[in-house]
């Protein structure tokens, strides 16, 4: 299934133009839209990723029943579906509440990360002086940082969603730092010539140029956004998927830590999906070309 | 040098410090100006210092001797009206080609129903006319460039600096550029100073070709090019043409490009 961009939509519209006396662009997108018949359908990207992941649940539950793995050990995938099947709405609830923290825990951390990464490139002073500490602080498992979380915030809602900020922060200090480094040289000289300034070289330019690295970060951060959310939920939690999987911990329960740990992928995976697509709306220039 | 000169560059120089404190002369003692609606090329090997000079009549640099008028006003305190052509067309991506060109009225606030029509114009010219609402991922990497020469032209700068900014096209490409911008310039009788390290375009091109020695950058002759104009390919195998072609070698010491 070909993710129809803006460009090609453009292209589709039949425009009755001499292209031929122009020169040829060294160009992309000659292809018409067609119909897609079922062999493009069968074959493309969103299929071939599916029919993995079926082949692999496919060997996960062979594996259990030919070698009939003790249920304390392993459980198959069916079984962890009918476990989701059995309890829909307890697993929504406690999905409901990850997914919070960990989206709470992300837009701060993104808008931090951004805000601390223009701060750094723009403001040589700071990124001599705090680079190299932000570096070091960045090693610092953040496992670690979560009861630390607990004695500032307390049990509730506000720890989780720090510990996950505090993963999703960094990812986008590098990339938005890198983005903005990425800006070729001509473009700033261009701006000092037309006197622009500083702010319009900002906003027309640098930060512009920097938003396909902001993405690339947000893709980075969202799923360890629901880590760190996670991670919160073991350490100070009563509700979340975190403390459902130390729930099925405890009770030998691997049916509902497997059904956990499936709801959890999924919530990363969506989120993620909605962060890429969203890249590919706004910027459709990103991959234009290429 | 005459007081209606858009450009006068009095001995000038510029040494830079290096890392190991050592200082490393870069330019010294170069003298020449710019007549309005002039062509110039300046013309010498790679490192010889020509961009360096070119980064200093923009204002990107600051020389360390010597002075650069604009039109009989002081660098520093003259509202410069320059514009600039890099070696890579640097567009923005996000934007059409329409949007490209008017990026520098933008950067002034400047944006008015006449100014977006002297940019399609300059498209027009540039026989991109109607390319106005394309990005530049549709388009070859000479139209670009063409495109960047129109964005450099929309603020009607009393100068246009042009740093070899066809030395990143193929040698088809590039003769074609030529015959463009000669007529663009033709057609805006726009002040050119032309930077490159082709002996042929810089000749082709110019009314007067200036050789830049180097070691350091200094300024080794300035040859008035009387070929006439609008010139056509032949004149690129004329006697005369050669002769200067021969006269540039020998300046710069090494002969030049086949191309």
């Amino acid at each position: 299934m070909k993710q129809p961009s803006v460009i090609e939509e453009r292209e589709a519209k039949p425009e009755v133009k001499l292209e031929a006396k122009l020169e040829t662009p060294s160009v992309i997108h000659q292809r018409k839209a067609k119909k897609l018949s079922i062999a493009d359908i069968l074959l493309s990207p969103a299929a071939k990723a599916v029919t993995g992941l079926a082949l692999m649940l496919a060997i996960w539950e062979s594996v259990v029943r030919i070698f009939d793995m003790p249920r304390y050990l392993l459980v198959g995938p069916l079984e962890a579906f009918a476990e989701l099947a059995e309890r829909p709405m307890f697993y929504l609830e406690h999905s409901w509440i990850t997914i919070q923290e960990a989206l709470a825990g992300f837009a701060l951390g993104a808008a931090l990360g951004i805000i601390c990464g223009a701060i750094l490139f723009y403001i040589p002073f700071v990124r001599h002086f705090l680079y190299p500490t932000l570096i070091a602080i960045d090693t610092i498992p953040k496992v670690a940082l979560a009861p630390l979380f607990i004695v500032w915030f307390g049990f509730g809602f506000e720890s989780k969603a720090f510990v996950s900020m505090a993963i999703a922060f960094f990812p986008l200090v590098i990339n938005t730092f890198d983005g903005l480094s990425s800006v070729p040289s001509e473009l700033r000289e261009l701006a000092k010539i037309n006197k622009a300034s500083r702010f319009m070289q900002m906003t027309k330019i640098e930060f512009i140029y920097a938003l396909p690295n902001l993405f690339t970060g947000m893709k980075i951060s969202i799923s360890m956004a629901v880590g760190g959310a996670v991670v919160g939920e073991f350490i100070a939690g009563s509700s979340g998927l975190g403390h459902v999987v130390l729930l099925a911990n405890s009770q030998v329960n691997l049916a509902s830590m497997f059904a956990a740990f499936m709801v959890l992928a999924s919530i990363s995976l969506l989120l993620f999906l909605f962060i890429d697509r969203l890249g590919k709306k706004l910027l459709p220039w990103r991959d234009a070309g290429k | 040098m005459s007081s209606s000169a858009v450009i006068e560059v009095k001995d000038v120089g510029m040494t830079y410090k290096t890392r190991d404190g050592r200082s490393h002369k870069a330019l010294e003692g170069c003298n020449f100006d710019v007549a309005p609606g002039e062509f110039v090329s300046v013309v010498g090997q790679s490192g010889s210092g020509k961009t360096t000079l070119l980064r200093i009549i923009s204002g990107l640099i600051n020389n360390t001797s010597g002075e650069v008028l604009l039109k009989g006003k002081n660098v520093a305190q003259a509202l410069r009206e320059l514009a600039m052509v890099f070696q890579a067309p640097v567009l923005l991506p996000w934007r059409n080609n329409l949007d490209n060109v008017l990026l520098p009225m933008e950067f002034r606030k400047a944006v008015t129903p006449e100014v977006r029509a002297y940019a399609q114009e300059l498209l027009d010219i540039a026989g991109l006319g109607d390319q106005a609402t394309k990005f530049s991922y549709e388009l070859s990497g000479g139209m670009q460039q063409r495109v960047a020469i129109c964005r450099a032209l929309v603020s009607r700068p009393d100068i246009l600096l042009m740093d070899e900014p066809f030395g990143a096209l193929d040698a088809m490409t590039r003769d074609t550029m030529n015959f463009e911008l000669q007529r663009i310039w033709h057609e805006t009788k726009q002040s050119v100073l032309f930077v490159t390290h082709s002996i042929p375009e810089a000749i082709w091109l110019a009314d007067r070709v200036i050789v830049v020695g180097d070691r350091p950058g200094r300024i080794v002759a300035d040859i008035k090019i009387d070929i006439p104009r609008l010139r056509a390919r032949e004149h690129r195998y004329s006697k005369e043409f050669t002769a200067y072609e021969r006269q540039i070698e020998a300046l710069i010491g090494t002969p030049g490009s086949i191309s």
